[in-house]
């Protein structure tokens, strides 16, 4: 089958839906989405009706319920699954039965074995030591039992003592999280029962799953991604750069990404930043090279002050931020590069088609995550209608969002308050600071909540950190 | 003062509820025999174990869900033309009307006479860890609550918050959120029943045991 003779269920919403439809359509393929009833106003659905074919839009019970998800997939006739990035993206179990059912569907992402392999955090720890690649010291496996827990904080606040580190803390994850949900930190040992205890019954009320991670909190770093781009079967694998993603609520949630990761020309750093980032890069090609990797990905990284690199994790799906790489990147010289559309492409079992000398990176990108909430108290999100929102076309400015900009629009409670992502662009640090604060004081926003007062959103602290990006 | 006498009154005047049933999920569905004014029956057993009457099955990926009569009564429309097809989730596949049943009319009642602790935000609602394990071994009843007791986690895009209780001292007579159910704001999650009011809900609840008759 040729791969433009393929429809693709975009089994997710939002602003990732809108631009999963927009790059089928970009490579000429079907697409069909999917939507709850909370969801019924959001950008996807009104997209699908507008541009879908027959059958390119259906009423679901749940994005998270796998059997619905594929018995449209089937009365659709789709014959691949994107998973976006959240609910299945990550799963390898629903990505290994898409791929072996009676009627078998292509799965957009990693192999299942790969995502089982890498998915799992401990695995990618031990498989990355192999590889001398640095990781985080920290707990080898989900942890149950509060003793075990509890044994293991104590041997990292005594390990953070010895390093000489003045106020060691422990971080506590839900093992099944994901996306800065359920993590808190520990700055006392006798705390921690208590901790542990809060974040276990989070972790089971919104996962299902008790389990937690627990790790030394390493503070005082820039967080870095590498963007992995391979075609099936992980013969061509090249990279797409790398991200800084330090700027985060205090929920450890991204809020502003920039690419690429340093600019040695222009900040000071405490270490040779050029050279760390290409050390990161390779060490993050070394490992996608071990699996086979063999679609997108992201490899996470924290760097300290004094420029020691560790591998937290490696994300087997497209991430948020992906736009901001594509936007200072250009294949063979050409612009409007679109990892999406590459994911796609690639994987329906096209050929990468370019070598890693065909790319090039030019410029920086700054990508903010605009969002209902109010840094003020605590990141805690707003809800709410909108009733106006736009902002002024500018060549240098792409904006991704499900959220109507020509009628008002209620944020559904369900799910993350995520409005719209805007990606700018500018030739150096100056420029793109620059045209990032004239983008944010360009949007219109506002709305109001059920008692009627006004929308609260991050632009302020947007603005704020804008002046901040690259820097420790 | 409640005036239970007239609200009976009141309910008796337009005794039925209208339920439509709609696909929990999307699938084929496909229907009994189930007409038209045919009577379908709720759940039944000492421990309500027996399913109520069949009315439809949806079927997605070889799994098939049997819909049942959650309640008594009558059938008023079956989407007959939906028969073998493939349904979107909340289609709406049959009506059915039905008589209300003591525990709803108390329910009715109650939500009159109790004090009523709504949510303040759309939201969905927990108890917190130490209340929730009361409420599972010992019922709600077993609860007493006071002006600014902790009592609720509120979740919202996964985030939580701690919510108190204001209002009368008094125990829970009613809780009106399930596990993982959005509650618009200003719906009650919970009614408390302070000692004032024991008297005029235990005599609601006597006359609408003696005076409410169940429609076969």
């Amino acid at each position: 089958m040729s791969t433009t003779a393929h429809k693709v269920l975009v089994a997710n919403r939002g602003e990732i839906a809108v631009r999963i439809v927009q790059a089928c359509r970009k490579l000429g393929l079907e697409f069909v989405c999917v939507y709850t009833a909370e969801d019924a106003a959001s950008g996807h659905v009104r997209l699908a009706r507008e541009l879908g074919g027959p059958k390119s839009l259906y009423r679901v019970a749940s994005y998270h319920d796998a059997n619905e998800i594929l018995s449209v997939a089937d009365e659709a006739e789709a014959t691949a699954v994107h998973p976006g990035y959240g609910f299945f993206a990550e799963d390898y179990r629903f990505a290994r039965r898409v791929s072996q059912r009676d009627r078998k569907l292509i799965f957009i992402g990693p192999s299942w074995r790969v995502i089982r392999e890498l998915g799992d955090k401990i695995n990618t720890k031990r498989l990355a030591r192999s590889l001398d690649v640095p990781t985080v010291p920290g707990s080898d496996r989900p942890i149950y039992d509060e003793m075990e827990a509890e044994r293991v904080a104590r041997s990292l606040f005594e390990f953070q003592i010895s390093q000489g580190i003045e106020s060691p803390l422990v971080l506590v994850k839900a093992s099944a999280g994901g996306g800065g949900m359920g993590i808190e930190e520990v700055h006392d040992p006798d705390l921690f029962r208590s901790v542990y205890r809060r974040v276990r019954n989070y972790a089971a009320r919104q996962f299902k799953d008790e389990g937690v991670l627990i790790e030394q909190r390493i503070r005082d770093f820039n967080h870095l991604e590498v963007q992995i781009v391979a075609e099936r079967g992980g013969a061509n694998i090249v990279h797409f750069g790398t991200r800084n993603c330090s700027i985060q609520s205090t929920g450890l949630q991204k809020r502003v990404e920039v690419a690429p990761g340093f600019d040695p020309g222009a900040v000071a750093y405490d270490f040779d930043a050029a050279k760390l980032l290409e050390d990161i890069t390779r060490h993050s090609l070394a490992l996608a090279r071990r699996v086979k990797y063999d679609n997108v990905g992201t490899w996470e990284w924290i760097v300290t002050r004094d420029g020691r690199p560790y591998l937290m994790e490696v994300n087997t799906r497209i991430q948020v931020e992906n736009g901001v790489s594509a936007a200072i990147a250009r294949i063979k010289g050409k612009q409007g590069v679109d990892l999406i559309a590459e994911q796609i492409r690639l994987g329906l079992g096209a050929p990468l088609g370019y070598t890693q000398e065909d790319i090039t990176f030019e410029g920086m990108g700054i990508e903010y995550r605009i969002i209902a909430e109010d840094p003020a108290n605590r990141f805690a999100p707003w809800v709410g209608r909108i009733e106006k929102f736009g902002w002024p076309s500018r060549e240098w400015l792409k904006m991704h969002t499900q959220v109507p900009t020509d009628e008002p629009y209620t944020i559904p409670t369900e799910f993350d308050p995520n409005l719209a992502l805007g990606i700018v662009w500018g030739k150096d640090i100056s420029e793109v600071r620059q045209r990032g604060l004239e983008f944010l004081d360009s949007l219109v926003l506002e709305g109001r909540n059920a008692t009627g007062d006004p929308l609260k959103s991050n632009i302020a602290f947007l603005r704020e950190k804008t002046n901040r990006i690259l820097l420790f | 003062m409640l005036d239970v006498s007239k609200l009976l009154d009141e309910i008796q005047s337009a005794p039925y509820a209208e339920l439509s049933i709609a696909a929990p999920h999307s699938g084929l569905v496909s229907f009994g025999e189930l007409a038209p004014g045919g009577k379908v029956f709720g759940p039944s057993g000492p421990w309500k174990e027996k399913p109520g009457t069949l009315l439809a099955i949806i079927e997605r990926e070889r799994n098939k869900r049997p819909i049942y009569a959650a309640e008594k009564g009558e059938v008023m429309l079956v989407h007959e033309e939906l028969a073998g097809t493939f349904v979107q989730a909340g289609t709406e596949i049959m009506r059915l009307r039905h008589f209300l049943s003591k525990e709803e009319v108390l329910s009715i009642i109650l939500k009159k006479a109790l004090h009523l602790f709504t949510a303040p935000e759309r939201a969905k609602y927990y108890f917190i860890p130490a209340v929730d394990i009361k409420v599972k071994v010992s019922g709600p009843k077993a609860i007493t609550v006071h002006d600014g007791m902790e009592l609720f986690i509120m979740s919202r895009m996964k985030r939580e918050t701690p919510l108190n209780y204001s209002g009368p001292e008094g125990v829970i007579y009613a809780v009106y959120f399930n596990h993982n159910q959005n509650m618009d704001a200003g719906q009650p999650l919970i009614g408390i029943c302070p000692p004032d009011l024991v008297g005029a809900v235990e005599d609601a609840v006597m006359r609408v045991q003696t005076d409410w008759k169940e429609e076969e």
